[in-house]
């Protein structure tokens, strides 16, 4: 979304800060965003973390390629190794329906873990979001329009589900009824009860009492 | 072999790393509090709100609304007296000597007198030992508070499943009277506050006060809802599926006239008249909150579309069952009164 050189440098400065610890939690979610979204992004927060490295300790400096080689050799070698738990005899290999590449035994107990565990850091950072405005009573209309305001910074929503189907159209009210003379019969009958209501007459009844007054 | 220590310590780090990723399901046990001792809180809420003498002025916002009201409550002996006068709107008065309650509107002149049997619902399940609000709610207490002057204690009252609100409430330190209470949504937000805004405990009881403004009705247009008592299933229904935690505690059969004049709009004043098939009123409870479900024959020309709404905390949902017109209404999030309308159907013959 930052097409304009000022959003870069504010992105880069978040991003900074993000490496430093030095972020507000609430702005913490829009520099991730920054980071997943935009490949320079990205290679800004590599930049920032290999700074970070090489100004605290001289033998991390090194040439680019070293890492790389040096996982893709230790992944070579996990990969050889055998499987040390193996829940099933070998000649059955369940765990091979689990491995995402294609190898059928050694490094498929150890690869699915390791998946299951970045897939679980992923879980705690999603966030489903619902704009504030839209009142408790939930459509899937409401929730369809949600989803694709995934990237925004809110606070955290449980996923609500919903009844398909022959779900009644929701109306939000302001405090007031949408105006169906019936229905404040309802709630008036309804309030007559819940005057009495365990946390002591009066609240419950005062409760109605103002609330009527409202609606009117 | 140097690799089989290696891949060990990645599995120790691997494991570390998601342990705060587990959720904490372990409820924490402190501050959390014995159903005997949760029993006894709201029991002194309770047993203030009757016994107790108090004025004041109580303001409830919700969904973007405030409203207040004047209000009056003394206690003699076994009698209790209540009034209490509208401040926001149209003018409203509610005189209530026991169980009779007087509702005014100068405004359009009419009155409206009822026998409101308090359901011993609440009393009655904790006194009978019934723990069921300590089922369905976890009742913590919080740091004290302080609320219209009065030093308060707080309580977190927490559901333990999604078919309720929770609440927090702040209750006088010295005589137990709730001094304000929130109700809580399904993500903590709050749904509703209702508190004192300022309040006097222990007056001087004026009863004469509500009794003499309780006989003053010339000039008003009187109304008097009949409710006939009955039960769910002599009415030909039955709930195959409750919602975990509420109880049948009523049932009545009720005209739907007269419940609400409104003067600003006569015409519906006059088609109230007319509508009087009885509706049928079954009110559930869990201890807290009441949800009540009315059940009448269908008319296409009244009801028109399925709806639902909120009301800040008070959820409604209306829709058509057959060749009845349901109509469930409380303080509950909406899935617990889709299971209600669920799980209503006729009784098998």
């Amino acid at each position: 979304m930052a097409t304009d050189s000022a959003d870069r440098a504010a992105a880069r400065e978040r991003l900074s800060a993000l490496v430093d610890g030095e972020l507000d939690a609430n702005v913490v979610a829009s520099a991730c965003d920054t980071w997943r979204d935009d490949s320079e992004g990205r290679s800004t927060w590599h930049a920032y973390q290999l700074i970070g490295d090489v100004l605290r300790s001289d033998d991390l400096a090194s040439q680019p390629g070293r890492d790389a080689a040096f996982l893709s050799a230790l992944r070579s070698r996990l990969a050889e190794e055998p499987v040390v738990l193996a829940p099933q005899p070998l000649e059955s290999a369940p765990a091979a329906r689990l491995s995402p590449g294609t190898r059928s035994r050694g490094r498929t107990w150890v690869g699915a873990s390791v998946v299951a565990a970045g897939f679980v850091a992923v879980a705690g950072v999603l966030v489903l979001t619902r704009s504030p405005g839209v009142m408790p009573a939930a459509t899937s209309e409401a929730l369809a329009l949600a989803t694709p305001q995934v990237a925004q910074p809110a606070p955290a929503v449980a996923l609500q589900t919903t009844n398909v189907v022959t779900e009644p159209q929701a109306l939000v009210a302001n405090g007031k009824l949408i105006r169906d003379a019936r229905l404040d019969r309802y709630l008036a009958a309804h309030k007559q009860f819940a005057g009495t209501s365990a946390l002591g007459v009066p609240s419950g009844f005062l409760r109605s009492a103002t609330a009527d007054a409202a609606d009117r | 072999m140097p690799f089989r220590s290696t891949r060990a310590l990645i599995l120790l780090g691997m494991t570390l790393a998601m342990l705060p990723f587990v959720p904490a399901r372990a409820g924490d046990t402190g501050g959390t509090a014995q159903a005997s001792e949760v029993r006894g809180w709201l029991l002194r809420i309770h047993e203030a709100a009757g016994h107790r003498n108090f004025q004041g002025t109580f303001v409830v916002s919700s969904g973007g609304g405030v409203s207040s009201a004047r209000i009056a409550h003394y206690c003699e002996g076994k009698n209790q007296f209540e009034r209490s006068e509208s401040l926001d709107g149209q003018p409203r008065y509610v005189f209530r000597h026991n169980d009779v309650v007087h509702t005014l509107w100068p405004g359009s002149r009419v009155a409206m007198v009822e026998q409101r049997d308090l359901i011993s619902s609440f009393p009655g399940l904790l006194q009978a030992g019934d723990d069921r609000i300590a089922e369905v709610y976890e009742v913590r207490s919080l740091a004290p508070d302080r609320v219209a002057g009065h030093d308060a204690n707080v309580l977190l009252v927490k559901p333990k499943d999604m078919y309720r609100y929770g609440y927090r409430l702040w209750a006088d330190k010295a005589s137990g009277l709730l001094l304000r209470a929130d109700v809580l949504g399904e993500r903590g937000d709050v749904l509703e506050t209702s508190a004192f805004s300022e309040v006097s405990i222990d007056v001087k009881p004026q009863p004469e006060s509500v009794l003499q403004s309780m006989k003053k009705l010339e000039g008003y247009r009187i109304v008097r809802p009949m409710l006939t008592p009955t039960t769910l299933e002599a009415e030909g229904w039955t709930m195959r599926v409750g919602v975990p935690g509420f109880r049948q505690v009523s049932c009545v059969k009720r005209p739907m006239e007269g419940a609400a004049p409104d003067d600003r709009d006569p015409a519906a004043l006059a088609q109230q008249e007319r509508a009087r098939s009885p509706v049928l009123q079954t009110i559930f409870s869990d201890g807290l909150t009441y949800v009540s479900v009315f059940i009448e024959p269908f008319d296409p020309q009244r009801h028109t579309r399925a709806m639902s709404t909120a009301v800040g905390p008070t959820q409604t949902l209306m829709q058509q069952l057959g060749d009845s017109w349901v109509t469930v209404i409380g303080d509950v999030p909406p899935a617990t009164l889709r299971q209600f309308a669920k799980g209503l159907e006729r009784k098998k013959q």
